[in-house]
């Protein structure tokens, strides 16, 4: 199942880039190499000898409307400098400023090393801006930007390699935590309070873990999973729901496969029942959510009976049947030939 | 009712500081060596944390570009129209398709939409309402199986997303019904 899941989610999104970057070109979006008309306001007086000369960027919204057949209005002005290189004259808008779509796209691709976005000016008369002595009298010119092509494709290359890095990031984050819990919890099985555990849970939890012996510590390590994610202390659940999957772990006959039990761990775990509300909600809703206090219990405590009886009934089917380590344990592996 | 929250709040501030103290405190009183018990047990938390990161990559970076990608608005577009009828708004769509997905990404929308809706529409109601009472299954998946190193998840996801879409229903429908 999470074969094509994982699968599906990697195909499916390079379809889908595939098919917005299409549109783009056939639509012409960015107007690659040809040039946008703009008005240039001089603050200080213009001299092409001069590397960089600030400039006041106009941009007409009824021409930017046309020319790139958007709703999106563009500021009144945008601070930006020419730039005199090598290849001509280069138009850069300053870092930050708020530009409307496409334009905001095309600054990801084609900007600066200071993140400006960037452009060669076109039709630029340096007579006549050495003439615009006053801001009142902006000189036309038109600015051509790097061409812009497959910026999903794009974006969703770089979204993998970036979230595969924040992936590694979350684990390695994880450590101190863990290693503080895992340390506790040694310490409550080695002076038997996880065993004391075991035997008040046990009326209420075996008869969902049928699999797990009657004295076994995975018991009790479930307990204190269930109870960390009932008072909403994820930190620690976390560590007593690994403890509790290692417990059952020794119980598996075969190491790659999820037992029942496991399972059923696992959708206790997902369904997240929580009696205190997500220090988020609270961070952005503020008081209003104790009034969302009790739908969010009510739809934990639904979602946890439909994740029992779902694993419950899931259990049952042929192919999950077929698959349980307890049920058909893997041929133990063959004796080396002599 | 009010007095039962009061004290489950209260309870759940006390928890982590008494489980620090009581845990050595209890042991030292059954002879157990606990310093020595504690550095056993955390040694662990490396090799847990590093046996996770192929399962956590794998999961995110899929996730990561799905999102990228635009598939996601395309799929609620899809959706909206099929989920209509039972009373789903298209609205909260998006949410009930990335909570399951992301965990950052869902908090990330919530801001969205109350930026987008407000702070009082039943729109940010029923996805506040979502993301409180469900888990990002994936992350949940990958760092629960990952530590043990099971890759044959077996009915694991059909009985997680069954949950979730379970507590997304609920969710709509007792925020209708609580401030319809």
């Amino acid at each position: 199942m999470l074969n094509y899941i994982w699968a599906g989610l990697i195909v499916t999104s390079f379809l889908f880039a595939l098919g917005y970057d299409a549109r783009d070109i056939a639509g012409d979006r960015y107007r690659n190499g040809r040039p946008l008309p703009v008005a240039l306001a001089f603050t200080e007086t213009y001299d092409s000898a001069t590397r960089r000369v600030p400039v006041e960027i106009r941009i007409d919204p009824r021409q930017f409307a046309t020319f790139y057949g958007t709703e999106e209005k563009p500021a009144a002005s945008y601070p930006g400098y020419l730039l005199q290189t090598r290849e001509g004259t280069q138009l850069r808008f300053e870092a930050g400023a708020k530009l409307p779509e496409p334009l905001a796209t095309i600054a990801k691709v084609s900007s600066s090393r200071d993140q400006e976005l960037q452009g060669r000016l076109e039709g630029f008369s340096p007579l006549a801006a050495a003439q615009a002595r006053d801001t009142m009298f902006p000189v036309a010119a038109g600015v051509v930007f790097e061409p812009v092509r497959f910026v999903k494709l794009n974006a969703i290359a770089a979204a993998a390699l970036d979230f595969a890095k924040t992936a590694a990031g979350i684990a390695l984050g994880l450590v101190g935590v863990l290693a503080l819990f895992l340390g506790l919890l040694k310490i409550a099985e080695d002076a038997g309070i996880v065993h004391a555990l075991v035997k008040l849970v046990r009326p209420v939890l075996r008869p969902l873990f049928p699999e797990i012996p009657p004295d076994h510590p995975a018991l009790g390590l479930i307990a204190l999973n269930l109870a960390a994610n009932f008072f909403g202390l994820g930190n620690a659940a976390t560590p007593f729901g690994i403890k509790a999957m290692e417990e059952l772990q020794t119980l598996n006959q075969s190491k790659d496969t999820a037992t029942n039990s496991m399972v059923m761990l696992l959708a206790m775990n997902t369904a997240a029942v929580q009696i205190v509300p997500p220090v988020l909600l609270l961070a952005l809703l503020g008081l209003q959510i104790n009034r969302l206090i009790f739908p969010i219990i009510g739809s934990t405590v639904l979602s946890l009976i439909v994740a029992i009886t779902a694993a419950r009934l899931f259990g049952r089917l042929r192919v999950f049947r077929d698959s349980d380590p307890n049920r058909n344990p893997p041929a133990p592996a063959a004796a080396p030939e002599a | 009712m009010d007095t039962v929250r009061n004290a489950i709040n209260l309870v759940s501030y006390f928890i982590i500081p008494l489980m620090l103290v009581g845990f050595p405190l209890y042991g030292l009183y059954k002879r157990v060596p606990v310093y020595e018990s504690f550095v056993v047990g955390a040694k662990e938390g490396f090799q847990v944390a590093v046996r996770i990161i192929p399962y956590l990559v794998a999961i995110l970076f899929a996730v990561a570009m799905f999102r990228a990608s635009g598939a996601m608005d395309a799929l609620a577009r899809l959706l909206g129209p099929i989920l209509r009828p039972i009373g789903f708004p298209a609205e909260v769509l998006p949410m009930a398709i990335i909570r399951p997905l992301t965990g950052s990404g869902s908090a990330a929308l919530v801001v969205d939409m109350i930026n987008r809706y407000g702070e009082d529409s039943i729109y940010v109601k029923m996805a506040s309402v979502m993301f409180g009472s469900t888990e990002t299954t994936f992350y949940v998946i990958a760092v629960y199986f990952g530590a043990i190193n099971v890759r044959k998840t077996r009915h694991a996801v059909p009985v997680g997303l069954t949950a979730d879409i379970s507590a997304m229903l609920f969710a709509v429908w007792s925020v209708r019904l609580l401030f319809g």
